[in-house]
């Protein structure tokens, strides 16, 4: 009579074994198409829309991998002529300086900046940020005479004045894909976007996305003063001198490059701009 | 001991503590889950580990002006990457400045967005038609085609050149204060109405009507009938009644009939198999010989001086080495492109015609092509918005000869 619980119980086992052995062939072959699948990944950018907060595409641009982590990307902030910058650094904003202001930001953070001394609205504070998501590759010495161009145009800031939200988000264009517009070195094309687009998915499929510059939103308390959330922790910056009036000496070898022939070396200075409406492509 | 009482949920029962391969698999299968997760995950990886494994790509030219890469720029350097100025003063930069790195899901070479490309022969291969049409002569491409003296039209390209000359776009968004602001309209409108009047309508109590009949319908009878009568004869088919019970002699075994192999068939079963490869083998093509061998012809004359003239085979080539005058260039620079054309080839060539389709980004500067043989210039519009360069040499090429084509374009 002991011998036949104990073949009842055999069965039991047995059956057991074959259903775990079952569920590990299962969990082998999702596991193994999951990771297939997250492999394949479409050939954008960026995945996740302009419209999350500050800080938050620059940190999955970071998560991606590559050698974006500590590196300071030059970028060169343009405005309108009289129009004062200040970057925010260390709790506080930094002394003003007329633009074009060139600083090295970290890739991944929110930086804060207070332009002011706006053309015919005096007295008028403008605090957009830029949230640098991706870098240039840029040839060995010439990484400070190739930065970012980011124009915030006399529009914009009229616009984030009267309490609009104005992003842009700045891009390396395709060469393959480029409009034959003559441009300028101080002035920026753009396309606009409805409100129900997405510019960042618009961008990417004109380039390569590389920074967002947000206007308007927020502003300090004035009796208080700006708190580190509204300064995004003030990350660190990395001062760079103005544009040299005199090309670099590190930028070209001797052998590689032939100054004479190039004007640009002798005469670095960007040609004079033209109005707004020949480059923007509409 | 304890694990398996603990597993089977009948402690006190000993007789199941003596099986233990029921939790090692469960313990395996664990093992193997988490492993597989664990490798799934993805992380940010060492960017000195894939600057320093990955090949070097050739999209990232940094000194010559040719497009060439030289090696001693992808070598993996012992001094600090330079950056910036001043970062030499205190903050590390924990980054290649360049390398042959791209993003996942992005095609190398990488990153071309930086660069213009200018030469070489992309996409379609640049044809020419009889008509002397050119086909296939997209944006970036500089190309040569010349005619031989048997009649034949050739294309060369050139090499490609790779300015770094980024330039910046921007999409912009506007949103105003509006847009957060979500109006309710009103759903429905409750107006209270009173009665102004009372009013009692009177049911009839009954009605009667009297209907008078206004046609007679009559049914009528069938006048004809018809039947359906067969033949009378029957016919019944009987179909297999079923399998034949009985198994072939080679079938008798039982992996055949209840599909359980024994041992002690094993003998029948494999002359079967060797049965059924004999008689595969049978359907075969056999080869019969006969017993005769073929004769062998054997001659002994032989040619004492054989003479000839050999003509060298006709060999039209055309080189075209295209040349920038600097690797880099930012909008509003002037760039001077050189190409030099040879004849390398052993035979005189004519009709030589150099193109070159200039991206979008290149602004020909008027007047600043020159050519150091006689041609002439014309400058067509590419598909792009930007032009064409063709220069057609007037004289034939000898061997050995060539020229120098020399224009500026300014970077847009």
């Amino acid at each position: 009579m002991a011998i036949l619980p104990r073949r009842l119980a055999d069965d039991v086992m047995d059956s057991a074994k074959r259903v775990a052995g079952r569920i590990a062939i299962a969990a082998l072959v999702c596991f193994g198409a999951l990771g297939v699948a997250s492999a394949q990944q479409p050939p954008v950018h960026f995945w996740h829309p302009a419209g999350l907060p500050p800080g938050a595409i620059g940190g999955q641009q970071l998560l991606r991998g590559g050698p974006l982590p500590g590196f300071f990307q030059p970028v060169e902030i343009t405005a309108p002529p009289g129009v004062m910058i200040s970057l925010a650094e260390e709790g506080r904003f930094n002394d003003p300086q007329p633009a074009p202001l060139r600083a090295g930001l970290l890739v991944g953070q929110v930086y804060r900046l207070c332009a002011f001394n706006l053309p015919f609205q005096p007295g008028v504070e403008v605090f957009p940020t830029i949230e640098v998501i991706d870098r240039l590759y840029a040839p060995r010495g010439l990484e400070t005479r190739f930065p970012v161009h980011i124009d915030i145009p006399r529009e914009d800031l009229e616009m984030a004045a009267q309490g609009k939200f104005v992003t842009r988000v700045v891009y390396v264009e395709n060469p393959g894909a480029a409009l034959p517009t003559q441009g300028t070195a101080t002035e920026q094309s753009w396309f606009d976007v409805t409100p129900g687009m997405d510019p960042l998915a618009v961008a990417d499929t004109l380039g390569r996305p590389i920074a967002i510059v947000r206007l308007g939103g927020r502003v300090p308390d004035h009796n208080v003063g700006p708190d580190m959330s509204f300064l995004f922790g003030c990350p660190p910056v990395l001062k760079l001198p103005p544009r040299p009036a005199v090309p670099a000496p590190q930028a070209p070898p001797k052998e590689q490059a032939q100054p004479g022939n190039s004007p640009a070396e002798a005469a670095p200075t960007a040609p004079p701009a033209k109005s707004r409406s020949e480059g923007v492509p509409r | 001991m304890k694990r398996t009482i603990a597993f089977t949920g009948r402690a006190g029962n000993p007789s199941y503590g003596t099986d233990e391969r029921l939790p090692r698999l469960w313990r395996f299968a664990l093992v193997a889950i988490c492993t597989l997760i664990l490798c799934s995950c993805r992380g940010p990886e060492d960017a000195r580990r894939i600057a320093s494994s990955a090949s070097p790509s050739p999209a990232l030219p940094q000194q010559a002006s040719t497009g060439v890469v030289p090696a001693a720029a992808w070598e993996p350097s012992t001094q600090p990457p330079a950056g910036p100025p001043g970062w030499e003063s205190g903050v590390p930069l924990p980054y290649q400045p360049t390398g042959p790195w791209s993003p996942p899901g992005i095609a190398r070479p990488w990153p071309q967005d930086e660069y213009l490309a200018d030469g070489g022969d992309q996409g379609i291969p640049v044809a020419v038609t009889a008509g002397r049409q050119v086909r296939g002569l997209e944006m970036e491409d500089t190309v040569a085609h010349f005619d031989t003296r048997d009649g034949q039209t050739h294309v060369e390209p050139s090499n490609q050149v790779s300015l770094y000359s980024p330039r910046f776009r921007a999409v912009r968004q506007v949103v105003g204060a509006s847009e957060n602001d979500q109006r309710i309209a009103s759903s429905g409108v409750n107006l209270p109405v009173r009665l102004a009047a009372t009013g009692d309508a009177a049911i009839p109590g009954s009605t009667k009507q009297n209907l008078q009949t206004v046609r007679q319908i009559g049914q009528k009878s069938i006048t004809i009938a018809r039947s359906r009568q067969g033949d009378g004869a029957l016919s019944s088919a009987i179909g297999p009644l079923g399998f034949q019970n009985q198994f072939k002699p080679y079938e008798n075994v039982a992996v055949i009939r209840t599909g359980q192999f024994e041992a002690s068939e094993l003998a029948w079963l494999a002359r079967g198999t060797t049965a059924a490869i004999t008689w595969t083998s049978d359907q075969a093509v056999q080869i019969m010989l006969d017993r005769q061998t073929a004769s062998a012809v054997v001659g002994d004359l032989k040619v004492d001086t054989l003479y000839s003239v050999d003509e060298p085979p006709a060999h039209p080539k055309l080189r075209v080495i295209k040349v920038a005058s600097t690797p880099f260039a930012e909008v509003g620079d002037t760039v001077d492109f050189t190409i030099r054309f040879d004849n390398v080839g052993n035979q005189v060539i004519g009709n030589v015609v150099i193109l070159d389709s200039l991206s979008t980004r290149l602004e020909f500067v008027e007047k600043s092509a020159q050519c150091s043989l006689p041609a002439a210039f014309s400058t067509p519009q590419n598909e792009g918005g930007s032009v064409v360069l063709r220069c057609e040499i007037a004289q034939p090429i000898e061997p050995g000869k060539g020229g120098i084509l020399r224009f500026t374009c300014r970077v847009r």
